[in-house]
């Protein structure tokens, strides 16, 4: 359980990073695509490592988070248009 | 109906425990309508801009009668439209739009003083003010008033002119609506010119002004009274008049959907359904203690959340 909440500490770490960069750059519309990207990225990576580490790392669950953060960014992509 | 919607959105023996709208074929399947739809607003705003195109309302008259309504609240004196100002304001915009460039000082080295001193203004003082791509009027002002060297341009006591253009065209192969908002102040000795909202570092690179001479015609500007209703023109800025009377002085567009609206409402709606699915599925997974080879939905949650917020951050207007 501690282990969860440290895991879950860095995620809010990373998101909380990667909403701030994005009002940050209020008003660069390319720059906030490219922020958002890698926060997606970023999205996936942690929870692979996360899962990995949880010893239940499935290829079902990669997918999972690689479609979660590609329905991130598509919907970002239509909102920046 | 209750059996098809319980597959749907609830974890259940029917669909292995996970709502089939949170299965791996229906996450790909939104990806796939939203790149449809993205590709098909773009398609649509080329073929048909008046169907679906970007609303925009912005008129010379109430970004006067909105910076003037400012500088009075400050109890400073409001400004009047000047014509040099405004020539040289429209020929800033023509020119970033010509040499494709979103800046103070153009690639080939001219500055907003440039075009002021072309337009014959004797300036002892003068600012710019730069926005592109805002909706209408009122935001455009809001934004400047709240970035701290926009609203000092505004607010400089030292101002007595002021000059707009508003212009439409496509800027960098994207159509563009820039606003130019130009300030000044003429006396008998040139003052070094304060850039407003360029940057320090850009203020120091922009070359001195020489002394600008007195030029007869320039001391009889047209001059549109501080309520926008009576113009005074003399003979020697007539062709002044058509130049800012008319496609400098608004811009005004209205789709039948507006782009910007029309996909926020549906990222937020979608995104919003996505995160109650997953917060039910969270909740029930945890109550029958249900375990399963998939990720965290709470992870799910909380990373659709930060999207949500960070939609709110998204705007098209852009000042410099």
């Amino acid at each position: 359980m501690k282990t969860h909440i440290y895991h879950f500490g860095v995620l809010l770490i990373i998101l909380a990073t990667g909403t701030l960069m994005f009002f940050y750059t209020q008003g660069d519309r390319t720059l906030q695509f490219v922020i958002g990207i890698v926060t997606a990225l970023a999205y996936v990576g942690w929870g692979c490592i996360h899962h990995a580490l949880q010893k239940d790392l499935h290829p079902k669950v990669v997918v999972e988070y690689v479609l979660m953060a590609a329905i991130a960014v598509v919907v970002l992509a239509t909102l920046l248009l | 109906m209750g059996q098809f919607l319980r597959h749907v959105f609830l974890p259940h023996h029917t669909n292995n425990h996970r709502p089939k709208a949170l299965h791996e074929d229906a996450l790909f399947a939104y990806v796939l309508l939203f790149a449809v739809l993205n590709l098909g607003i773009r398609v649509m705003y080329r073929q048909f801009p008046q169907v679906l195109g970007y609303a925009t309302d912005i008129h010379v008259e109430q970004l006067l009668s909105l910076t003037n309504t400012k500088r009075e609240a400050s109890g400073l004196p409001t400004l009047t439209i000047n014509s040099q100002l405004s020539q040289a304001a429209a020929k800033k915009a023509q020119d970033m739009f010509s040499n494709g460039y979103w800046a103070h000082m153009s690639p080939n080295g001219r500055s907003p003083w440039d075009f002021i001193v072309e337009s014959g203004y004797r300036y002892s003082v003068a600012g710019e003010n730069l926005a592109k791509n805002f909706s209408n009027s009122q935001g455009v002002v809001d934004a400047w008033m709240a970035s701290p060297t926009h609203r000092d341009n505004i607010l400089k006591s030292n101002y007595r002119d002021i000059g707009f253009a508003v212009v439409n065209g496509v800027l960098n192969g994207e159509e563009t609506t820039l606003v130019v908002q130009m300030f000044g102040s003429t006396g008998q000795v040139a003052l070094l010119p304060k850039p407003g909202p360029i940057v320090k570092e850009a203020q120091a690179s922009v070359p001195l002004p020489t002394p600008i001479p007195v030029i007869e015609k320039a001391q009889q500007p047209v001059i549109v009274s501080q309520e926008g209703s009576a113009m005074v023109q003399s003979e020697a800025t007539t062709g002044l008049a058509a130049l800012l009377s008319g496609r400098f002085m608004n811009v005004v567009k209205n789709p039948l959907f507006n782009i910007p609206s029309v996909t926020r409402d549906i990222g937020f709606a979608f995104i919003g359904i996505l995160m109650g699915i997953l917060a039910i599925d969270s909740w029930i997974i945890t109550r029958k203690h249900i375990v399963r080879a998939s990720g965290h939905s709470i992870a799910h949650l909380l990373f659709l959340g930060a999207l949500l917020v960070a939609f709110t951050a998204i705007q098209r207007g852009t000042l410099l």
